[in-house]
């Protein structure tokens, strides 16, 4: 099978963000990593590779800058077979409508390389702006099946078979191929990348498109326009209380809260 | 002042020091309290390719730079400092067969070691620790194979390795010159594991006695020629020994790590307590000592990867660095005041992990005696 | 569609579970009312399903001016592709100028779907809706809720969002909305995706959004059996237990117990955070809570940042004095 994993590159979210003076959020000292869900749709596509056992290969795709050929390697050492970079450095002003459609024009372009994709699978939404949009768009753009947060699929006489999470459980969802699928957190944890193959990884071509080639640019300019961005207003600490037992330090609270009328 | 490393080592880097927040530094409080060996640890660390760092590029191994395997060993190290140990003594234990061992030896070993094996280095008996050319086992020939009796002490990895490099005496009477080393797969019938010491710091390594009872190696497991046995212990330990500072270096970065962030958020007299200059000092004095004993440990392991003579850089950096991990620790334990000396705060583990590593592999008194006739020379 | 082609109308679709709309959607008539009193529109609240008179009524009488019922066999079971279609007939119709959803598992796949299917784009997560002269600004956030954005759709519409859940309250007072049945039939091959089975592994009900009590623990609550403290103190104040993703993860508790910003985001009077260090992800979902507790053994966690109380200690030692002393207060 023929498989691509659409990737984000994103400010890692265990850091905390906080607005600069030039007015936009600060993130060029955080380090980039990989989409935490795209991590999840990595490995679910890599387990789903192992199980059929079949030679199918993993293609990893991402729109993003220069810098993302970094994370596109960590993707070369836990299963993706090969990496490509559309370089998005000469735009600015993009959402995730258009990043769908330079995917779609990517997908289309790949396939006449590599043949066509079976399955296309992301994460169900980037930690940074958390919209989870850009798989349903690139399915309706390709005209597919979409399935999101999956947390399992399976493959069987050429459809497939995907756990779709709910709130209170999960449905049981089938498409024919090709199909988009988003991942949400499954119950395993994406692998570690071994000293071994991410040697060979970083040994690896990762070929590169620029978004200009791909799409005109005036189809992709955002329709959603950010007016302003700014820091919630932040709740002010109260009183700490560290007494010489956790058991004094429990009754003074419980006074405290009798004392605010909370309890 | 980090160790200058390729790019890919800091990619690797990366990697490690993510392993290990989520897999080494929360769960080695609990396995530091109850003193077992942390297998599954060890299973994902070996799952990555962690303990086969040493292992030459021609069998198989990942051929970074020494320099580059110092900067991943003290990130294992600043996680906890008997994972490292482990992982470093496993090095320790492949040595003598890298220093004296023909080919199939050597891919005897590495290849052991890319299976998931740890290695051992047995040299250590209850009556020979700084005199190693006391110790009483010994090797006779006898036919095609040797014979090898006796106890082994202190041995890291005892318990858990797959091969040991044992020293023993070939010819009894001419003391450390009839010492020689042996290739001994744990599955030798004779050999068996003794007891395992109850350790105060480092307690996710593990360390046992090694009991050789009528074991029988093939005489082609003898490393080297007989009555080699002392020089290549020799050898191994200069190697050996500049690792250990690298892994005190982690233990103190460490300390200095734990200490800034306390002391940033303590508040005594209306401020933090790192705003007085007395905490100040400390940090700078930390920071001191811990950048010196990279560029130490640095310049040893550079003057290995060159094929340079390293003895005394590589004894000096084991010295400096181990007292600088002393120090750096028990000035953090200072720096928490009481909290320090509470279990429920992190420093007082690490003062219990610094301590040996003035110890082993060469008491500092050894490393001293070392420098001084490395330095002053005959006369 | 362009903005001169439509009304002044706001479509709400308004989701039901067994024959009853959920509080997202409810919620979502809120924000509704604010932009279609910006141009005097009406609120039309849209309803799929099958055997859904009963939540239409309920709808009409939550607020909504006009309820358009499509109750048929094919909408018996919820899909993505079909609900989307009678959806975007409805809005082709109707000629809305804005389409809102509340923001569940399911309203935020249709919103993009029916971007994609009208041409127009959809904003997700909206906190707040800012109305400055003629424009209409929705606040969402970013970074994990670290920092918020005021975004507009200016050249397309229907503009769409989907509404966070306890954004908004539900609006207050009766209403007492027309009624309309449609007879809508899902267009041809647009299904490509079937659901075979419905699978509900939660059924306890949790109701973070209204509680006025949450007693929430984290990772540092260590096992499962330890959570059981949480649970406990939740129970003797009468409030809901929640969790962070981590305790979640570490099975400890079911999902639907989540609470942040990929979980609920909670606004109670009293809440009672136990063992977590608050990661942004979290904090951002309890910021609108009265009055916030925290106990942690480590003085340096972020929690203390945003509570009223902090208790630097271990929670497994709190939390038991705790549910002995609120039993005594209880009880006397």
């Amino acid at each position: 099978m023929n498989i691509l994993v659409c990737i984000k590159q994103v400010p890692d979210d265990s850091v905390e963000v906080s607005m600069g003076k030039d007015g936009k959020p600060e993130i060029d000292g955080i380090t980039p990593v990989v989409n935490a869900f795209d991590t999840y749709a990595l490995e679910m596509a890599t387990r789903l590779k192992e199980s059929l056992n079949d030679g199918s290969e993993i293609t990893a795709l991402c729109v993003g800058p220069e810098s993302a050929k970094n994370s596109l390697k960590n993707c070369l050492a836990v299963g993706a077979d090969h990496a490509y970079l559309v370089n998005d450095e000469s735009i600015d002003d993009i959402d995730s409508i258009g990043i769908a459609e330079v995917l779609k024009n990517a997908v289309e372009k790949l396939a006449e390389e590599k043949g066509k994709f079976d399955l296309i699978f992301t994460g169900k939404e980037a930690t940074d702006a958390a919209l989870g949009q850009t798989g349903i768009y690139l399915a309706a753009k390709l005209g597919t099946a979409v399935i999101t947060n999956i947390i399992d699929v399976k493959v069987e006489d050429g459809s497939i078979e995907a756990k779709h999470e709910t709130e209170e459980g999960y449905r049981v969802i089938e498409a024919a191929m090709p199909a988009v699928l988003t991942v949400t957190k499954p119950e395993y944890d994406p692998r570690y990348p071994t000293i071994k193959n991410k040697m060979a990884a970083r040994r690896k071509q990762i070929d590169e498109m620029n978004i200009s080639e791909l799409s005109a640019l005036d189809e992709i300019t955002a329709k959603i326009k950010k007016a302003a961005e700014y820091e919630p207003p932040k709740r002010s600490a109260g009183i700490k209380i560290k007494e010489e037992s956790d058991e004094e330090s429990a009754l003074k609270a419980i006074q405290m809260m009798v004392e605010a009328k909370v309890l | 002042m980090a160790y200058i490393i390729s790019d890919e080592a800091q990619d690797l880097l990366n990697d490690l020091k993510k392993f290990c927040d989520q897999e080494v530094v929360e769960q080695a409080k609990e396995f530091d309290k109850s003193g077992e060996f942390p297998k599954e640890i060890y299973d994902k660390a070996i799952e990555q390719g962690y303990t086969t760092l040493e292992v030459p590029e021609e069998y198989g191994g990942p051929g970074l730079s020494r320099v580059d395997v110092a900067a991943l060993i003290e990130q294992m190290a600043w996680a906890d400092a008997g994972f490292a140990t482990t992982i470093s003594a496993s090095g320790l234990g492949t040595k003598p067969v890298l220093i004296a061992g023909n080919d199939d030896q050597k891919k005897h070993v590495c290849d052991l070691l890319l299976g998931g094996g740890f290695g051992a280095f047995a040299l250590t008996e209850p009556g020979a620790g700084s005199d190693p050319g006391s110790g009483t086992t010994t090797a006779v020939k006898d036919g095609d194979s040797y014979v090898l009796n006796g106890r082994k002490c202190f041995i890291t990895n005892g318990g858990v390795a797959s091969f040991y490099c044992v020293t023993a005496l070939t010819d009894k009477e001419a003391g450390a010159k009839g010492m020689s080393i042996f290739l001994v797969d744990r599955d030798t019938p004779g050999l068996s594991v003794g007891h395992e010491e109850d350790k105060m710091g480092i307690r996710l390594s593990n360390t046992t006695d090694v009991v050789l009872e009528d074991v029988r190696v093939p005489a082609e497991n003898l490393l080297g020629k007989e009555g080699e046995g002392f020089k290549i212990a020799m050898k191994t330990l200069d190697q050996a020994r500049a690792w250990m500072g690298v892994v005190s270096t982690g233990l103190a970065q460490r300390a200095m790590d734990e200490a800034i962030a306390y002391t940033k958020e303590r508040k005594q007299f209306g401020k933090p307590v790192l705003k007085f200059q007395a905490m100040q000092f400390k940090i700078a004095d930390m920071a001191i000592k811990i950048e010196a004993s990279r560029q130490m440990n640095a310049y040893a392991l550079n003057l290995m990867d060159m094929g340079k003579p390293h003895s005394r850089e590589a004894a000096i950096a084991k010295c400096f660095a181990s007292d600088a991990a002393m120090w750096c620790t028990t000035e953090a334990v200072q720096m928490f005041g009481g909290y320090g000396y509470s279990r429920e705060y992190p420093v007082e583990k690490l003062m219990r992990d610094a301590k040996i590593f003035q110890i082993f592999e060469g008491t500092n008194e050894v490393q001293r005696i070392v420098t001084a006739n490395n330095t002053i020379g005959r006369f | 569609m362009r903005k001169e082609d439509t009304t002044n109308n706001i479509l709400v679709y308004v989701e039901t579970v067994d024959g009853a709309p959920v509080k997202a959607g409810l919620e979502a008539l809120t924000p509704a009312h604010i932009l279609s009193e910006k141009n005097g529109g009406e609120v039309i609240a849209a309803v799929l399903g099958k055997d859904i008179s009963e939540a239409a009524k309920r709808i009409a009488a939550s607020g909504a001016d006009r309820v358009i019922t499509v109750d048929s066999e094919e909408l018996a079971v919820y899909n993505l592709d079909a609900y989307a279609d009678i959806l975007r007939q409805i809005i082709e119709k109707e000629k809305v100028d804005a389409v809102l959803l509340g923001g569940t598992v399911d309203g935020k796949d249709l919103a993009p779907k029916l971007a994609a299917v009208l041409e127009t784009a959809a904003v997700s997560d909206v906190a707040d809706i800012k109305i400055e002269g003629e424009k209409t600004f929705f606040v969402t956030t970013e970074y994990s809720g670290a920092i918020y954005c005021d975004v507009s759709i200016d050249d397309v519409r229907p503009q769409i969002a989907t509404i966070r859940s306890g954004a908004f309250k539900k609006p207050e007072g009766a209403s007492d909305g027309k009624l309309e049945n449609e007879s809508l039939k899902v267009s041809d091959d647009v299904v490509k995706a079937k659901v075979k089975d419905t699978v509900k592994e939660i059924t306890e009900a949790v109701n973070l959004e209204d509680a006025e009590i949450i007693v929430s623990g984290g990772r540092g609550m260590g096992s499962k059996e330890n959570f059981g403290l949480v649970e406990q103190l939740a129970k003797i104040l009468g409030g809901e237990v929640g969790a962070t993703r981590p305790a979640i993860e570490e099975g400890w508790i079911a999902k639907n117990h989540q609470v942040g910003q990929s979980g609920k985001i909670v606004s109670p009077k009293l809440y009672i955070a136990a063992g977590i260090s608050g990661a942004t992800q979290h904090l951002s979902g309890i910021t609108g809570s009265d009055y916030i507790v925290a106990i942690n053994k480590d003085e340096d966690a972020p929690i203390f940042s945003v509570a009223n109380v902090g208790i630097v200690g271990d929670a497994m030692k709190v939390l038991p004095v705790m549910i002995d002393e609120i039993k005594k207060i209880r009880e006397g």
